[in-house]
């Protein structure tokens, strides 16, 4: 226990003296997250550039385009004379869609005919083709119910509705109210900060304990004898370190950020334990990759941005190939965004989060296994340098 | 031609070996690209997503819900998966993460509807999963509405009216939607074709830095630096050299990929955006110098250049638009190269339009590459007198 103790203490003052393995620990989870949350803060896009070709140039086409104009989803930046001036505009990036409002339109209204407006988006983004669509939309069933009233006469606004929409609908969006970008990606991001800066810091460290000692410039002492406290004692320090960073991560950032919290503390606590002992031991795994300090960079931040797309946050998990689905079962991340997701932004208990619960302690247990296999190849030598008689004093000025 | 032991070409072979030497090179600009292409293009295969889990609340549970229902399940994005008997039951299978949405039909909907009592059906999706609850919710939407105007129909005809004139009383504005370049929405073409190429560019970026400095942990810098008679320029051409070729051959692989095997859109041909992955390594590469020589220090360097290779991904705007973003974020975007590829990739091959209007990104990129020129020969200083900063 005092081995235990002895190694945790030493592997926190390595952490603490190395602006390196600090910056993977400290300054990323604390500043990564409020860039995300920065960066898509505004959730949607409002007011997207379009442009307008009004064909018509009558009452109608007007009042469609003035209503369209006043939506919060579309600013109406030109009217052009043709589609040539229209389409330049376009390709100039200055306009992300275009109105075009045909010569018969006010006609065929006044005809009693259906009416057709046409759109064309410009499809570099969804988000534009979103914004088009819903705004125009909302004018043209604005106008749709005056339209009608206007036809029918002399009916009051209830009967109207009636006449017009037998069937009413209404759409709730749950868990995202604003149904927008920071609601959506930035739970999977806290989670995946959290994960990813371990295995670097980790890595980082273990790079450095390999390298030192290959240049014989570091003996380990006698509490390095056991593989199993080692690897204890390395755990309950990176525990200690990420349990007050993920209390930072998963409740103050998306506090500060006005997301939504429904989590209940004890439930995120019993859910998170897991995770980070999962992690804790994927890190220390991996570390044994390493080699040297820096490589951890060129072999794992990359991972990051398949390891999102394997949570299933974006693309859904329901419609992924098979190995895809079970390539990122290995991943402490894949359960533990999908959990937290469910715990924190819609309020599920543990109860609710079972599969992903348990899966986190069997990866918990399975990386504790191959972390300790690599632990004691790796330890087995711990005090060879010695015998060989090349060590220098061991430089603790880490 | 004989090789030299000086020279840009000696240093050049001195980089293969180097890069030989170590499998980490293999791993990071071979496999770790290759990996990425294959996982993303195989993810999104589907394009849209098709089937996806959703429920229902039928408590109304006649032959009109009966119908709704039916129809709904028809559609091909969405699937019933299973019919729950309350909302809360439903609102608990959501919250477990084994339905993206459910429909709900109150009670006594037929019986409202026909007596003009004007019931409500309501959609709930999972929005936490933008993409599957934005799918599902176009599906239901569209039966909800389809729902109301069957019945509205089904009134007017009987009263004597035309299709025709049903339909243009119950919508006499219609809205015809041209998604231009991309008419199925695919999802592959939208993400894809950003993501590959901003894998490789986060891995040239830190390849580059890496490398440069690598050689003041070994030691060989100085050594470095005499092959190339001390000619700065000299030695960094000769160690990008290689790098250059293999990272443009790992460009060749994701254009192939993306444009002759999977025929995602590329209006102008292949040549323009050819042109545009070259030039974006080359731009990387020139930034990472600019960086390298500019910080003498490996990790402070790489650590910089991996937070531009990551932070190029969201700030390029292909997922999240630049102009949602805040004014100081929308000015930091013209500082990544891989927004200008973005903006070519859109002009070229979605859009297809002439080349003078993306002449500028073009340029841009070129600006980029030739960064280093601005501070290179503070690297030849810090070549001699190197001091490995942990």
């Amino acid at each position: 226990m005092g081995n235990l103790l002895a190694v945790c203490g030493a592997e926190i003052k390595k952490a603490v003296s190395d602006a390196g393995v600090l910056v993977f620990f400290l300054v990323v989870p604390l500043l990564y997250p409020l860039l995300y949350a920065y960066l898509y803060g505004r959730e949607v896009v409002r007011e997207v550039p379009v442009v307008v070709v009004d064909d018509c140039r009558s009452a109608m086409s007007r009042e469609f385009l003035r209503k369209s104009d006043a939506t919060p989803d579309l600013r109406i930046i030109s009217y052009c004379s043709d589609m040539e001036e229209a389409r330049d505009l376009m390709h100039r990036h200055k306009a992300y869609g275009l109105i075009y409002i045909p010569s018969e339109f006010q006609e065929t209204l006044n005809d009693g005919r259906q009416a057709t407006v046409s759109l064309y988006c410009d499809m570099s983004g969804l988000l534009y083709y979103k914004a088009l669509l819903s705004g125009c939309t909302m004018v043209s069933l604005d106008m749709n119910r005056d339209i009608q009233m206007e036809r029918l006469g002399g009916l009051t606004a209830q009967q109207m509705e009636v006449q017009t929409m037998p069937v009413d609908n209404e759409y709730v969006t749950m868990f995202n109210p604003a149904n927008g970008f920071q609601g959506f990606l930035i739970p999977a991001v806290l989670i995946l900060v959290l994960q990813q800066t371990m295995v670097l810091g980790v890595s980082m460290l273990a790079g450095t304990e390999y390298e030192k000692r290959r240049k014989g410039q570091l003996a380990l002492g006698p509490q390095y004898g056991n593989p199993l406290t080692v690897l204890c004692g390395k755990a309950l320090a990176y525990l200690t370190v990420y349990f007050a960073v993920s209390a930072y991560v998963l409740c103050l950032v998306p506090c500060m950020f006005h997301m939504p919290q429904l989590w209940q503390p004890s439930t995120l606590l019993s859910f998170i334990t897991p995770f980070l002992l999962a992690s804790v031991f994927f890190s220390i795994t991996l570390s044994s990759l390493v080699r040297d300090r820096e490589s951890c960079f060129l072999l794992f931040v990359f991972v990051s941005v398949p390891l999102i797309f394997m949570s299933g946050i974006s693309w859904p998990t329901s419609n992924m190939p098979a190995v895809w689905r079970y390539l990122a079962q290995l991943f402490p991340s894949t359960h533990a965004v999908n959990g937290f997701c469910r715990i924190g932004t819609s309020g599920a208990l543990l109860r609710d989060v079972m599969p992903e619960y348990t899966r986190l302690w069997l990866l918990a247990g399975a990386y504790f296994m191959t972390a300790l296999a690599l632990c004691i190849r790796r330890y087995r030598s711990a005090r060879m340098p010695e015998q060989a008689g090349t060590v220098q004093k061991s430089v603790s000025s880490m | 031609m004989k090789l030299k032991d000086s020279g840009v070409l000696a240093i050049a072979c001195r980089e293969i070996g180097r890069m030989v030497s170590r499998p980490l090179y293999g791993l990071s600009m071979i496999l770790a690209p290759l990996f990425c292409y294959i996982f993303f293009t195989t993810l999104m295969k589907e394009g849209l997503p098709q089937e996806l889990p959703a429920g229902v609340v039928d408590e109304d549970n006649s032959s009109v819900s009966r119908n709704i229902l039916r129809n709904l399940d028809a559609y091909q994005q969405t699937a019933i998966v299973r019919q729950y008997s309350s909302f809360a039951d439903a609102r608990e299978a959501m919250q477990r993460g084994e339905i993206y949405g459910f429909f709900h039909i109150p009670r006594g909907l037929e019986h409202d509807a026909s007596s003009q009592n004007q019931p409500q059906i309501a959609i709930y999706t999972n929005s936490t999963y933008l993409i599957p609850s934005s799918l599902l919710y176009r599906d239901m939407k569209t039966m909800a509405v389809m729902a109301s105007a069957g019945v509205g129909r089904q009134v007017l005809i009987a009263r004597g009216a035309g299709e025709d004139q049903a339909m243009g009383f119950l919508q006499p504005i219609k809205m015809d939607m041209h998604a231009l370049g991309n008419p199925y929405l695919n999802y592959s073409v939208y993400l894809s074709n950003t993501l590959l190429p901003a894998i490789l560019v986060l891995l040239v970026l830190m390849i580059t830095c890496f490398s440069i400095h690598t050689e003041g942990k070994d030691g060989t810098a100085a050594q470095w630096m005499d092959m190339a008679g001390g000619s700065v320029l000299k030695a960094v051409s000769g160690k990008l050299l290689p790098q250059t070729l293999l990272f443009s051959l790992m460009a060749l692989v994701y254009l192939v990929i993306l444009y002759c095997i999977l025929g995602f859109p590329h209006e102008n041909g292949i040549w323009p955006m050819a042109l545009a992955s070259f030039l974006l390594i080359l731009s990387s590469q020139g930034f990472a110098v600019f960086i390298a020589s500019a910080i003498p220090s490996l990790r402070w360097s790489l650590s910089l250049c991996t937070l531009w290779g990551v932070l190029s991904i969201p700030i390029s705007g292909f997922s999240f638009p630049v102009m949602g973003m805040p004014d100081a974020l929308q000015a930091l975007s013209y500082l990544f190269p891989l927004r200008y590829y973005f903006l070519i990739y859109v002009d070229q091959a979605l859009n297809g339009i002439q080349f003078f209007y993306s002449a500028w990104f073009y340029v841009a990129l070129v600006l980029f590459m030739l960064m280093p020129l601005t501070d290179i020969w503070l690297l030849k200083k810090t070549a001699y007198k190197y001091t490995y900063l942990e």
